[in-house]
């Protein structure tokens, strides 16, 4: 769909011409002439003006009434005055109105030095009050949930939190109750309301109504410091903010990025700093001594793993996962080709490098935005409110407001069925036969036996190849990698031929990467089998490079000796549990890096070093999307904890490799000059915003996937092809992990996993 | 006065069945709209000059030619959530003359190519609600609503939906929003119903008394029925008169006579004794009128030059045995009560106002207390979302204008009397 390109047009406002986007609001308009109109209920996120509170009344000549500036589009000569003496005074009296019922008690009140409605008042209210009433009065505070606190008292009923509720997350549950000056938000019948997106209407109130429980009397607004960066526990990326308070973080609030996280977060992305600073948090070194974990001296622990990794030389594996930043990733693969000497390092997710080459190219890759202006968006093998949360959220967005047809296609019933033009099913496992049938009914060929094959419907099948076919030629499919394995791959890069998604503007593939956070970044570094920094195969030595897979059955068959876990445990991963288990078993030594001592760790790791958390790195990660990201530190690293590439540099050193990484910045330049398609890049370029390589001139330099070229471990079974699907596990969910079961605060949304 | 038209035989025994109806030349206009274009019905609307009757006084041809062209689905909704303070005209047509209303509506939805309709009826008004649904069981059986109605290859669905107790409801984006299933909060204008209304569709929204109007002006003709009335209040009106009058009811009235008409002439004065201490000329939310004020024309721009307004034609009027205070507490206790919440002012406004006057009538008052309570009716007035807010800020800021010497013996005395003392002295004294 052609995304808005208002042409600019000329109007007055307090005598001044100013230019601004035809159509904006008013209030908006009147940013580009540094005029500020005040509001409270208007927050364009949202949707829709709904002209509620009447803070922003301002005079337009040649309507008679005060017109609210959140929802008056300005047009071109319009005539505006926000300082007459009608608006002053319109103002004061919705400023004398808000606060009649209000309770003042900004000295206790959290939002107090932070506050909209103290702002305002400042700026637009009289200063005095005629209202000797005695004020309304609720029970308070409540928990409204377990993470949020509602004080109904402090309410200006602005219908923020309510209209996110229903109209963004759409998980429907806030409500208005009563009528009039007895008004009140709540949830029918006073349920807890949790949801996966609650926490944004606590960043949404515009007073301190709605507080964050984790937050609650932490800090007041001098006694913090806010230091940007980006949210790792998800390929989602969000950009945040991290508030600070004598080094330790307490609260993460949106950094508002519109080509990432449209200025939401996820309620891990929110409440999961906690488990920064608990006590389960390995600050340490811990060594295995008598059988058990033991701190240890950072020169014990480095002489232990160097020892250890020293003895099985190329017979080393190393796993990456996690929030493993691009320099992380360098470096590990670099320490393990050019110091041990050794081929075998991948993500958990085993995924074939030469498929995610091909499928990585700049010009079938489509961008976070692309999801919301898309024709027609297809959701396949993934559910984004478990994989990548904000994203359902950028797919609810355009289906509700620009009526993107919606087509989800998964082996379970997906929160995003309700919105969805056809919801189809496949038998889990089935994702390849799944997309082999949609090429059949795209291409006419034999339907009904594929649809057999994966247990779909083939009518349903045919509906959704016609609505690819007639629905707009912008489609994009974002899949789940899960889906590529069993030959899905091919058929993913066929259809998304036969679509034209190749090259057009608005249209392509983004995946959701299976191998953690930063799947993409660690293999755009080179950590991959066979393939180096920047996509470029590796000439195949005299033994092959080994994937996941490969990974654990050597370790199992004893022909591995040692394997590195870079922030990953196979044991808390989808993967068969047992059988991982009897590989860690048979491995002489197992070095990690972790922040939490796992089930995997603590059974089998010989070494741990501390890892750092992600308000503590400093480094480069990539979105989904192609868009470099910077991390920056917000505090200190804890404990004895140190920068983690200087922990791979170090036993690079021990074991004879100079790495030559003085700095973190050092190991950044390092990868920009090691990826040919970042080539140029400066940490200073990627800034606060990010950077999408594809959008800069080096993206020439993407080497030119080999088609067809015979993949290191091609050999797969396919699903269906035997008549039954391999068993595959429960997908992980986003709330399985340490950090959700560390945070205090959180913690009531972990559920124990039963180990298949 | 000429003939009634809407009352012509609204006492006939049986006239809500279809039978009576059509004896009485029921459904004839419909065949006739039905034969020519609904252009030509359209022109026939616009030349009567018909005002709305539900309050705000639109001309209502007009508002059905805002409707866009086009084949998209359009709806018209009756608004039958009759809630104003003194207002019971629409209940009286709807139990003892349905199929009026009904023939309306689908000349009316032919006019504006509607094919869905809905009629919002008051939730309290179940008889009402019964006797529609009675009667649209029997149009629906004739063929006046359905498929292809007369073979005019015209279709209308018709639902009776019944409100649940807001008064907000009445309030057209308000209805709109509640009939949808969603909580009946008005909704911000632009866009207005005409364009983006129920469902998001077009929308025509009409109150009971103009659409059974409709029939009578295709039977007479627009031109003629503009012939009524005065020239920009065109044709008859019902008026509930009610309050401190001997022959409380509805009216039919010519537009235009003289209110003091309607009040002594028709409703009988105030009893024996007793005089008009002020008037609502439509409705509660009308500001109101003085004694002296009863020669003022009754149409909707004499209103409107006389500082008030037409509103829904109710007329409630309070003799000199009543407070002003009482009158002015229970207006503002009805609008703080039926205040949606949504928007600032209303919400913050009415529950202070009601504070306020409370406090006078508490005795803890000061004069002062009024010109606070006279500026918080300005901050209301035009400041709202919808207009609920200065529905009450109107008739209470022109009560604190006109009887503020009565609010002030009121404050005074309250606070030299013990609370609760006889009012019988303050009456006296005011």
């Amino acid at each position: 769909m052609p995304r808005p390109q208002p042409r600019t047009i000329t109007f007055t406002i307090d005598g001044l011409e100013v230019q601004a986007p035809e159509n904006s609001m008013l209030v908006d308009a009147a940013k580009h002439g540094d005029i500020e109109i005040p509001v409270f209920c208007y927050e364009p996120k949202l949707g829709n003006p709904v002209g509620a509170c009447r803070m922003c009344l301002v005079e337009v000549e040649g309507i008679p009434k005060l017109q609210t500036g959140c929802s008056t589009p300005v047009k071109d000569g319009m005539v505006v005055h926000t300082q007459s003496e009608r608006v002053k005074t319109a103002q004061n009296a919705v400023v004398e109105f808000l606060l009649i019922n209000h309770p003042l008690d900004c000295p206790v009140c959290d939002k107090g030095g932070e506050c909209p409605l103290q702002d305002i008042t400042f700026g637009w209210g009289k200063g005095t009050s005629r209202f000797i009433e005695p004020k309304r009065h609720f029970v308070k505070p409540l928990e409204l949930s377990p993470l949020i606190a509602i004080d109904r008292e402090r309410c200006i009923l602005c219908y923020r939190c309510v209209r996110f509720s229903q109209e963004v997350s759409e998980d429907y549950q806030l409500v208005l109750q009563e009528r009039g000056a007895h008004s009140y938000v709540t949830t029918f019948d006073g349920h807890p309301y949790v949801a996966p997106f609650s926490g944004n209407i606590v960043e949404l109130c515009p007073v301190g109504a709605l507080t964050s429980r984790a937050y609650r009397f932490r800090a007041r607004p001098w006694d913090i410091e806010d230091a940007g960066s980006i949210c790792t526990l998800c390929p989602a990326q969000c950009n945040v903010s991290f508030t600070v308070r004598d080094e330790r973080v307490v609260r993460v609030l949106a950094r508002q990025h519109p080509d990432v996280d449209d200025g939401w977060l996820c309620d891990k992305g929110r409440f999961a700093y906690q488990a920064i600073h608990v006590e389960e948090r390995i600050t340490e070194p811990l060594v295995r001594d008598g059988g058990e974990l033991r701190p240890a001296s950072w020169e014990r622990a480095l002489q232990e793993a160097a020892a250890g990794l020293r003895r099985a030389g190329p017979r080393t594996a190393a796993l990456a996962g996690g929030a493993s930043t691009n320099e992380e990733g360098l470096l590990l693969a670099r320490f393990m080709r050019e110091g041990l000497h050794s081929e075998h390092l991948d993500t958990l997710a085993g995924l074939d490098p030469a498929e995610l080459h091909r499928l990585s190219e700049p010009e079938l890759q489509a961008t976070v935005p692309d999801l919301e202006f898309a024709h027609t968006v297809l959701v396949i093998g993934t559910e984004p409110v478990r994989d990548i949360p904000i994203l359902d959220l950028r797919i609810r967005k355009g289906v509700r407001r620009r009526a993107v047809k919606l087509a989800v296609a998964t082996p379970h019933a997906s929160s995003l069925d309700a919105g969805a033009r056809l919801a189809l099913r496949y038998a889990p496992g089935a994702d390849a036969a799944f997309l082999q049938a949609l090429a059949e009914a795209l291409y006419g060929g034999e339907v009904e036996q594929a649809a057999r094959a994966a247990e779909a419907d083939a009518e349903q099948l045919r509906a959704l190849a016609e609505l690819l076919r007639t629905g707009g030629e912008e489609i994009v499919i974002l899949y789940g990698q899960r889906v590529l394995a069993g030959g899905g791959a091919e058929t993913l890069l066929k259809l998304a031929r036969g679509l034209n998604l190749h090259g057009h503007d608005g249209a392509g593939l983004l995946a959701v990467p299976a191998g953690g956070p930063n799947g993409r970044g660690l293999l755009e570094a080179g950590f991959a089998p066979g393939y180096g920094p920047g996509l470029q195969a590796l000439p195949s030595g005299e033994t092959a490079a080994l994937g996941a897979e490969g990974i654990r059955a050597a370790l199992d068959a004893g022909e591995l000796g040692a394997l590195y876990l870079l922030h990953t445990d196979p044991l808390r991963s989808e993967l068969p549990h047992e059988q991982w288990s009897a590989a860690l078993e048979s491995a002489s030594t197992v070095i990690a890096h972790a922040s939490y001592l796992t089930d995997g760790l603590r059974a089998h790791a010989n070494v741990v070093f501390p890892a750092e958390s992600y308000a503590e790195k400093e480094g480069t990660i990539v979105h989904p999307d192609g868009r470099l990201q910077r991390l920056r530190p917000a505090i200190g690293r804890q404990g004895a904890t140190r920068a983690e590439w200087s922990v791979i540099a170090e036993l690079a050193q021990l074991c004879g490799l100079d790495l030559g990484v003085p700095s973190g910045s050092a190991a950044s330049q390092q990868l920009f000059d090691a990826v040919p398609f970042y080539a140029g890049l400066t940490l200073e370029e990627i800034g606060g915003r990010g950077v999408r390589w594809q959008e800069r001139d080096a993206a020439a330099a993407f080497p030119a996937p080999s088609s067809g070229r015979a993949s290191a471990q091609a050999t797969r079974p396919i699903p269906g092809a035997n008549g039954a699907h391999p068993p595959t596990p429960t997908p992980i969910s986003l709330w399985d992990a340490p950090e959700v079961e560390f945070s205090p605060s959180l913690k009531f949304l972990h559920r124990e996993r039963v180990s298949a | 006065m000429t003939e009634p038209l809407l009352f012509a035989d609204i006492d006939e025994p049986g006239l809500n069945t279809l039978d009576v109806y059509a004896r009485r030349g029921g459904y004839e206009s419909l065949r006739k709209a039905l034969t020519s274009t609904p252009e030509a019905v359209l022109h026939e609307l616009e030349a009567s000059g018909l005002r709305g009757r539900g309050g705000a006084g639109f001309a209502m041809g007009k508002k059905v030619s805002f409707l866009p062209k086009g084949s998209m689905d359009k709806y018209l909704v009756c608004n039958a959530d009759e809630s104003e303070p003194g207002t019971f005209k629409d209940r009286e047509l709807m139990q003892k003359c349905p199929h009026m209303l009904i023939e309306g509506i689908v000349i009316a939805s032919y006019a504006a190519g509607a094919s869905r309709s809905f009629i919002y009826i008051r939730g309290e008004y179940q008889l009402q609600a019964d006797m529609l649904d009675a009667a649209l069981v029997e149009a629906r059986n004739a063929g006046y609503v359905g498929e292809n109605i007369l073979g005019s290859g015209h279709s209308l669905s018709l639902v009776v939906h019944r409100g649940a107790g807001a008064y907000i409801c009445g309030e057209e984006t308000g209805l709109l929003d509640s009939l949808e299933g969603k909580r009946g909060n008005p909704r911000l204008k632009p866009p207005f119903p005409a364009n983006q209304g129920l469902y998001q569709g077009p929308t025509l929204i009409n109150n009971v008394e103009t659409l059974s109007t409709v029939p009578t002006i295709i039977r007479i003709g627009g031109e003629k029925y503009a012939k009524l009335g005065v020239e920009t209040s065109t044709g008859t009106k019902l008026v509930s008169v009610s309050g401190h009058v001997q022959r409380p009811g509805n009216y039919e009235i010519e537009l235009g006579i003289p209110s003091r008409e309607i009040i002594y002439g028709l409703a009988g004065g105030p009893p024996e004794g007793r005089q008009v201490k002020c008037w609502f000329p439509g409705g509660s939310s009308s500001p109101v009128l003085t004694a002296e004020e009863l020669d003022v024309p009754y149409d909707f721009n004499s209103l409107a030059q006389a500082g008030t307004m037409l509103g829904s034609g109710a007329i409630i009027v309070v003799d000199d045995s009543t407070p002003i205070l009482d009158v002015a507490l229970k207006v503002a206790k009805f609008y703080a009560h039926e205040s949606c919440g949504k928007c600032t002012p209303c919400r913050e406004g009415t529950n202070w106002t009601v504070k306020v006057l409370q406090r006078i009538e508490d005795g803890q008052a000061t004069p002062m207390d009024l010109d606070i309570m006279a500026s918080v009716q300005e901050h209301i007035i035009g400041n709202c979302l919808c207009v609920l807010g200065d529905a009450m800020a109107m008739p209470i800021g022109s009560m604190i204008a006109k009887f503020r010497d009565e609010f002030e013996v009121h404050i005074e005395s309250r606070q030299l009397s013990p609370v609760g003392a006889s009012r019988a002295l303050e009456v006296a004294g005011a």
